[in-house]
């Protein structure tokens, strides 16, 4: 007997458009962002400062405090390098994502590390943030274009 | 069985569309509200069950975000349903029978405001093959349930246009409703049809809430309310998938469900004193009322869903309002019903008593 041929493939055109509603305490992170600053904000019950900040303390529940600004600077602690190409994908490999914890934070900021090559990367590296021109900057976690190894501090 | 009861519930207003809250954001002060009512905190609580829907969402995963609303640290134990929250209730209510904790909390998340066009995320829960492709509006489903309920002689068009008038002026008392008001039959039927014999008025609004139910077993639920409404009997059954194999005018799955329910409680929903309907359609309300035998029950004297349906909190929502009037003394049984995907295809019955069996 023979089969018929098969059905490769079927159109079944699905778009979706959403809005985002991004939430009271990320927006403060972002609008921060669009002015060039690095928003932190403190629990007043733990005591923790997140970067970015929720409106809401995960462990305590209560509205975390009033946002103040950091200087962006911080410390790897934790990276990985991607070397593996993907669809969509934006850099090109291999490149540096890490973990950042930024001077006077408890959380930890994900990032790119670049200007820097990869097998030079290390835990407890200084970083410090590279923002797009004033006319780039955006609501937006790209606003901060990467982070480069720290220069002298008067640079 | 354990005697389980709500003792707490409490929702956020029903809006066309919440554009400052994220999901924790948005349930964390009912969480707070229901608690507190119970007396009970965080740390009291020893299961948590959520349900909310990535395709509401526009992204995967999405309810771990609201898992900040109920402290993820240290871990907590917790579920979640990817449907109406009623069924995360369902699966508390279960999760207490089997006697490693006393009290569980429910919360639904309903957005049904994110996507741009419900029309673009509606067809992607039909058959890929048959539905789908043929891009129904959203409401045609229920436009031919209604429509063959009309021919059957099950209903009629003014019966319908008196549901809901019926429905937004109960809603009026309802501080949570989106949409209440007096209006009359005849002005309801001058409408145009969105798809006939079904009228705007007729559907359901979407839109957003949070809603939270706070379970306690036997003596946890005494401590916690006066007067606990307990979960007497539960049951959810599900129709096939393609309508046109179904009887769209007999809703069997929850006639099944309702019977199955009364096996369990001990009495039907014919003795219940208020009926909450998950009637997303007005046509869906004489449906129900037959498919579950009630006899003189008071139907949605919340508004029910025509006065807002925060999408997967909807069904939730009934049970705590049936609840309610349990918990406040209006009665002494009542009736919940819940449903998932098109024209009744999934229903869930809850039935609660004053009394524990």
């Amino acid at each position: 007997m023979t089969l018929p041929e098969p059905v490769s493939t079927m159109a079944g055109p699905l778009r979706m458009d959403y809005t985002y509603v991004a939430g009271a305490g990320r927006s403060v992170f972002l609008r921060g962002l669009a002015e060039r600053r690095v928003l932190a904000r403190r629990c007043p019950g733990c005591g923790q400062v997140y970067v970015p900040a929720p409106e809401l303390c995960s462990r305590c529940l209560r509205p975390v405090g009033p946002p103040f600004e950091l200087d962006g600077r911080g410390v790897v602690s934790t990276f990985c390098v991607v070397n593996f190409p993907f669809p969509g994908q934006v850099h090109e490999p291999p490149y540096v994502v890490a973990h950042i914890r930024l001077d006077g934070a408890d959380t930890r900021l994900m990032h790119l590390v670049r200007e820097v090559a990869p097998d030079r990367v290390h835990i407890g590296l200084r970083v410090e943030p590279v923002w797009v021109p004033d006319e780039e900057l955006a609501a937006s976690a790209t606003s901060i274009r990467h982070y480069r190894p720290e220069g002298p501090a008067d640079a | 069985m354990r005697e389980v009861a709500v003792v707490s519930f409490a929702q956020s207003p029903c809006v066309p569309a919440d554009r400052e809250h994220d999901m924790a954001e948005m349930v964390q002060p009912v969480i707070r509200q229901a608690l507190d009512a119970a007396g009970l905190g965080r740390d009291d609580v020893d299961f948590f069950a959520s349900g909310s829907h990535d395709f509401y969402e526009g992204r995967t995963f999405s309810y771990i975000e609201s898992l900040d609303a109920v402290g993820a640290w240290p871990p907590i134990s917790e579920s979640h349903v990817e449907m109406d929250a009623a069924w995360a209730l369902a699966e508390a209510w279960t999760w207490l029978q089997l006697g490693e904790g006393d009290v569980a909390l429910v919360y639904g998340i309903g957005r049904g405001s994110l996507a741009a066009d419900l029309d673009q995320v509606l067809p992607a829960q039909l058959d890929p093959y048959l539905l789908a492709p043929l891009r129904p509006h959203r409401d045609a489903l229920a436009g031919l349930q209604a429509s063959a309920m009309v021919d059957a002689g099950l209903t009629s068009e003014r019966q319908l246009a008196e549901v809901v008038a019926r429905c937004l002026a109960a809603a009026i008392a309802n501080p949570a409703a989106q949409r209440s008001g007096r209006v009359s039959v005849d002005d309801l039927l001058a409408r145009p049809y969105v798809a006939s014999p079904l009228r705007a008025d007729d559907v359901a609004p979407p839109g957003d809430a949070a809603a939270v139910i706070v379970l306690a077993a036997g003596p946890a639920a005494r401590r916690a309310a006066g007067r606990p409404a307990w979960v007497r009997g539960l049951d959810h059954r599900m129709e096939t998938h393609y309508p046109g194999v179904r009887d769209l005018t007999g809703a069997g799955s929850a006639r099944m469900a309702a019977a199955r329910a009364a096996e369990l409680a001990g009495f039907a929903a014919a003795e219940a004193q208020v009926a909450e309907l998950h009637t997303e359609y007005s046509h869906q309300e004489p449906l129900l009322v037959t498919a579950l035998g009630l006899a003189g029950a008071a139907v949605n004297p919340s508004g029910g869903p025509l006065a807002g349906r925060p999408a997967t909190a909807t069904g939730l929502v009934r049970i705590g309002e049936a609840a309610r009037r349990i918990m406040n003394g209006e009665a002494e049984r009542a009736v919940a019903h819940a449903t998932n995907g098109p024209a009744l295809q999934h229903n869930l019955v809850c039935l609660l008593a004053a009394d524990p069996a």
